[in-house]
């Protein structure tokens, strides 16, 4: 089994368990309370009284009150929960992307979800763990304990960026595994039809997730640096290149950009979706704080 | 096309730096592998088609750039305009030295810019070339008997040309420059007009009137190529002595002679005060002051009696402007004892003024008639003509016939009198014999009288004839010209003889009925006069009118001083003199205004003898002698020449333009254009246009490129 230092370096590790100090206070499920859970269902909290409805669960039934005064009434109590969050990792080919600066996109987004998995486990959240490229590649569900984070890990580790970006239909299929509302985590480039992305996130969020979309960038694909004639080859696609002088397509590449990025940065607002870019030349430490202020919110 | 540099055309193969560096290019490519794969795929979807083409442009302009630089600095020439090849030219250049041409400018006068850039064009003729210089002022003549290939020598030639000549007589000018042309021996003919262009050449041209002598120039083969070369000064204020008339060409000692002179201001500002000085034999003897108004004249009068017999010049002089060359005005005036002249009258009568000759006896010795203390020059002996012997004509200048019936005397003796030249006047008369007048004494023309008579013509006294109001230009009657002088037009002719027309004869004054009231014919060095009137007042007012002394006066003097020459004359014209054959071989020295002189030998010229000189060029007194015998020739310049404006330089453009010639105004100009003609023309401004194009082009497609 993968250690967690195989994947996270100790500074890491002593930054997470700072921001594990702040974060307590702030996540959903930690400090009872604080975050009531609108969601209501079993739990010790006793909030009302209803009368019987045919359909309700015969196990709700307060017997007490039947007793005494001949009528159904079923108990209802507030849901206290912890946080079930679920991280999307998006191992697609284009994550595979080393910058000239030597960073990979997919490693980058490793460490992030590492980092954010332990946040999570630490405050003890239920954490679930889905990579997919093209599909869903690996799909790990909900636990708390911690243990289940050296599952993750493991998994993590194991994860080498693959085929092509196809999020919509990942995305369409995660409504279905994750049964019980909670939050996702999308650590993505989003590297495919804007429309479909947001078309599914959609589903999503009908169905009441919460959304914290984490847009991931290569410095070089913000900027588009290169000089010389350059061969492009597609990291998602064999035997797809294209050949060209970058210099004179790259005010055009960076308009084509901004519009891809307005069109997202549009559709996630709308759907009320957390959206969060960032370059792979941030610490990530920096993007957990990021990560945390979209939290406070 | 050649080039001027054309090893430079090397530097065209720098056209494969820019394929190079593009190849290279290619051939040097990088491989990265990438991500966001759709986004760059978006961008060549979006402009794929017309990225290729504009790549492709862009690496044309860069191959280009470096070729037409190269071209551009290799100087080409196209020489499709070059007609006929290197070689020698035939070049006439018709220089204009009219007076005007001395006008000072900014630059030097127009005439030394002429010589500096004329000489800057033979230094630039192709080695061979043959050179003519027909110079345009006045009568038109060529500087070199024959067009000359050492061109090295003309420099000097036309730095000796005076340029004060008269105005140019265009067409004149033209047609000797194309004589010139036509002569030429190489194939490459080219006329250069150097002129300052003068609107009162040629405004009229220039107004569309016609150059049958250029169009002609420009129809021979092959066909000559123009150049008006435009000199003119800026200078635009002068003033001018425009004419000066003497009151009369021969006066007696201490009689006065009037000049009467006419100062014109050509410019746009009023002079105020300007001194005019008379002088006489070289020495200034009174100044008076004239102001005159812009583009005005003033006129202003002198008198000067001459104490001794010979001949006196007599000057005009101002000051003030800046071009002082047209400001005096120069003549001679001949003073003698006395001019001797015998009346013969036809009907001599007793009565005061009742004689044929009494009025022409008033007229030629008023002072005499007059009992007054002035001296007449004029000695008059009247005789009866019946009682004419040959004796009479002994010592006499001019015999004036008055209303004879016919020549009583000696006929033969008449006609050696006037041959050996003396003048005769001959009036008509009531008693005047026509038919033996036109048998005997015209005789078909071999006889004295100068034409033939129709016959007898009368008008009513309501109706008489008059003298025909027109422009006189006898030397005994220009003084007319200004009414001044009389008024010619309240004479009333009620009977008259009708001249007939003839070539021989020389009309002096007409009638306005067609028919000359004065003519004069030349025998050898004698002249006579027929008048168609009377003398007296039968058939006329005539010798009432206050002008007919003058006239009568003028008419004697200029018979009696016939021989001899004018009180002035143009600049520009050569002196003649025609002499009996004896002088065939005598020496006369001609010294001009600045001292320098001239031997001229007498030439046989037929029965006579003939006295030439080179054309007299500049303005003054000039002494002819021989031996003992003295004369004096004055020598003006035209006055037509000191209204100095030119044609403006966009008039002679199109003129130029109209008649398929170019315009030039400065020794660069003739240079480039030379060098177009000869060589070819230049193409290293369209290329260079060019290569400015293609660097803008090429950022151009860079920066569309680059936007995508």
């Amino acid at each position: 089994m993968a250690a967690l230092s195989d994947i996270l370096h100790s500074e890491d590790i002593t930054s997470l368990q700072h921001l594990q100090l702040f974060a307590r206070t702030v996540v959903e499920g930690f400090t009872t309370g604080h975050h009531a859970s609108p969601h209501k269902g079993f739990s010790v909290e006793f909030r009302q009284h209803r009368p019987y409805v045919q359909g309700d669960d015969l196990r709700r039934l307060d017997w007490k009150i039947f007793g005494r005064a001949d009528r159904f009434y079923i108990r209802e109590y507030d849901e206290e929960t912890n946080l079930r969050a679920t991280i999307v990792l998006d191992a697609s080919g284009s994550m595979a992307y080393r910058g000239t600066k030597g960073v990979q996109k997919f490693d980058y987004a490793r460490k992030l979800a590492a980092a954010m998995s332990y946040l999570l486990v630490s405050q003890q959240d239920a954490v679930g763990l889905i990579t997919f490229d093209t599909k869903v590649r690996e799909f790990i569900p909900n636990r708390t304990r911690i243990t289940h984070l050296h599952h993750l890990l493991e998994t993590m580790v194991k994860t080498t960026p693959g085929k092509e970006t196809t999020l919509a239909p990942v995305l369409e299929s995660l409504a279905q595994r994750l049964k019980r509302r909670g939050l996702v985590i999308l650590i993505s480039d989003f590297f495919d039809d804007p429309a479909a992305i947001l078309k599914s996130i959609g589903v999503l969020r009908k169905q009441g997730h919460e959304i914290i979309a984490i847009q991931l960038w290569d410095r070089d694909e913000l900027e588009f640096p290169f000089g010389q004639w350059s061969r492009f080859e597609n990291l998602e696609k064999d035997d797809d290149f294209l050949l060209l002088d970058p210099a004179t397509v790259r005010q055009r590449y960076l308009e084509v950009r901004q519009a891809f990025q307005d069109q997202l940065t549009e559709g996630f607002r709308k759907h009320q979706v957390d959206f969060l870019p960032l370059p792979t030349d941030e610490p990530h430490s920096a993007a957990l704080r990021s990560y945390l202020a979209l939290r406070m919110r | 096309m050649t080039f001027l540099n054309a090893i430079l055309l090397a530097g065209a193969a720098a056209f494969l730096i820019p394929l190079l560096i593009h190849l290279l290019n290619k051939r040097k490519v990088q491989t990265v592998h990438w991500g966001a794969m759709h986004l760059l795929q978006e961008v060549m979807r979006q402009r794929k088609r017309k990225w290729k083409i504009e790549q492709w442009l862009l690496l044309a302009v860069r191959i280009a750039i470096p070729i037409v630089l190269a071209l551009c600095l290799a100087r080409p020439v196209l020489t499709a305009l070059r007609a006929f090849g290197l070689g020698k030219t035939s070049l006439v250049m018709l220089l204009d030295d009219s007076f005007s041409m001395r006008a000072p400018s900014a630059g030097g006068s127009p005439a030394d810019r002429a010589r500096q850039d004329m000489t800057r064009m033979l230094e630039t003729q192709p080695k061979g070339s043959d050179v003519q210089i027909v110079l345009a002022g006045g009568n038109a003549h060529k500087l070199l008997d024959q067009s000359t290939t050492a061109l090295d020598l003309l420099p000097k030639q036309l730095a000796d040309v005076p340029t004060q000549s008269g105005p140019v007589k265009v067409n004149d000018a033209l047609q000797a420059a194309a004589a010139s042309l036509s002569k030429a021996t190489s194939g490459a003919r080219e006329l250069a007009i150097v002129s300052d262009f003068q609107a009162s050449d040629w405004q009229s041209v220039a107004d569309g009137a016609a150059l049958p002598a250029l169009e002609a120039l420009l129809k021979q083969d092959p066909k000559p190529q123009v150049t008006f070369y435009r000199l003119a000064s800026d200078l635009t204020e002068n003033l001018s002595i425009a004419s000066a008339d003497l009151s009369a060409l021969v006066v007696a000692e201490q009689q006065p002679v009037g000049l009467r002179v006419r100062i014109q201001n050509h410019g746009k500002r009023p002079w105020q005060d300007v001194a005019v000085h008379l002088e006489a034999d070289g020495a200034r003897l009174r100044t008076s002051r004239v102001s005159l108004p812009p583009e005005g004249e003033a006129i202003i009068a002198f008198t000067h009696a001459f104490d001794k017999v010979g001949d006196h010049s007599l000057a005009v002089r101002l000051e003030g402007d800046s071009f002082p060359d047209d400001n005096a005005f120069y003549s001679v005036v001949q003073v003698r004892n006395q001019l001797n002249v015998l009346l013969v009258d036809g009907d001599p009568s007793d009565d005061p003024l009742g004689g044929a000759a009494d009025f022409l006896e008033l007229a030629l010795t008023p002072y005499q008639s007059a009992s007054a203390t002035l001296k007449d020059l004029i000695r008059t002996t009247k005789v009866d003509a019946r009682r004419l012997r040959d004796e009479d004509m002994k010592g006499k200048e001019v015999i004036i016939l008055a209303d004879s019936e016919r020549y009583r005397g000696n006929l033969q003796s008449l006609e050696k009198f006037v041959k050996a030249g003396g003048g005769l006047i001959v009036f008509a008369g009531p008693h005047a014999d026509i038919n033996w007048y036109d048998r005997d004494f015209y005789r078909k023309g071999e006889g004295l009288f100068p034409v033939s008579i129709k016959g007898l013509q009368h008008a009513t006294s309501a109706a008489p004839a008059r003298i025909l109001q027109q422009r006189l230009t006898h030397p005994a009657t220009i003084y007319f010209n200004d009414a001044r002088g009389g008024r010619l037009q309240e004479a009333e002719f009620q009977t008259w003889w009708e001249f007939e027309a003839s070539p021989n004869a020389k009309p002096i004054m007409q009638l306005d009925r067609g028919t000359p009231l004065f003519v004069e014919k030349t025998h050898e060095r004698g002249r006579v006069i027929a008048a168609a009137t009377s003398a007296d007042a039968e058939w006329s007012n005539l010798p009432l009118q206050p002008f007919f002394v003058p006239l009568m006066q003028r008419l004697v003097t200029y018979l009696a001083t016939q021989s001899t020459i004018s009180a002035w004359d143009q600049v520009g014209a050569p002196l003649r003199m025609v002499m009996g054959k004896e002088r065939v071989g005598v020496e006369y020295t001609l010294r001009d205004p600045t001292g320098q002189t001239e031997t001229i030998k007498v030439k046989a010229d037929g029965d006579k003898s003939l006295l030439e000189s080179k054309p007299i060029a500049a303005p003054g007194i000039y002494k002819l002698t021989q031996g003992a015998e003295t004369r004096l020739l004055a020598y003006n310049l035209d006055p037509t020449e000191s209204n100095l404006a030119p044609l403006a330089a966009d008039k002679v453009q199109e003129l130029a333009k109209r008649h398929d010639a170019s315009f030039v105004d400065s020794i660069d100009g003739w240079q480039k254009l030379d060098r177009t003609r000869r060589h070819g023309s230049e193409l290293w401004q369209p290329f260079l246009m060019g290569l400015l194009g293609l660097l803008f082009l090429e950022v151009l497609l860079q920066q569309r490129i680059a936007k995508g």
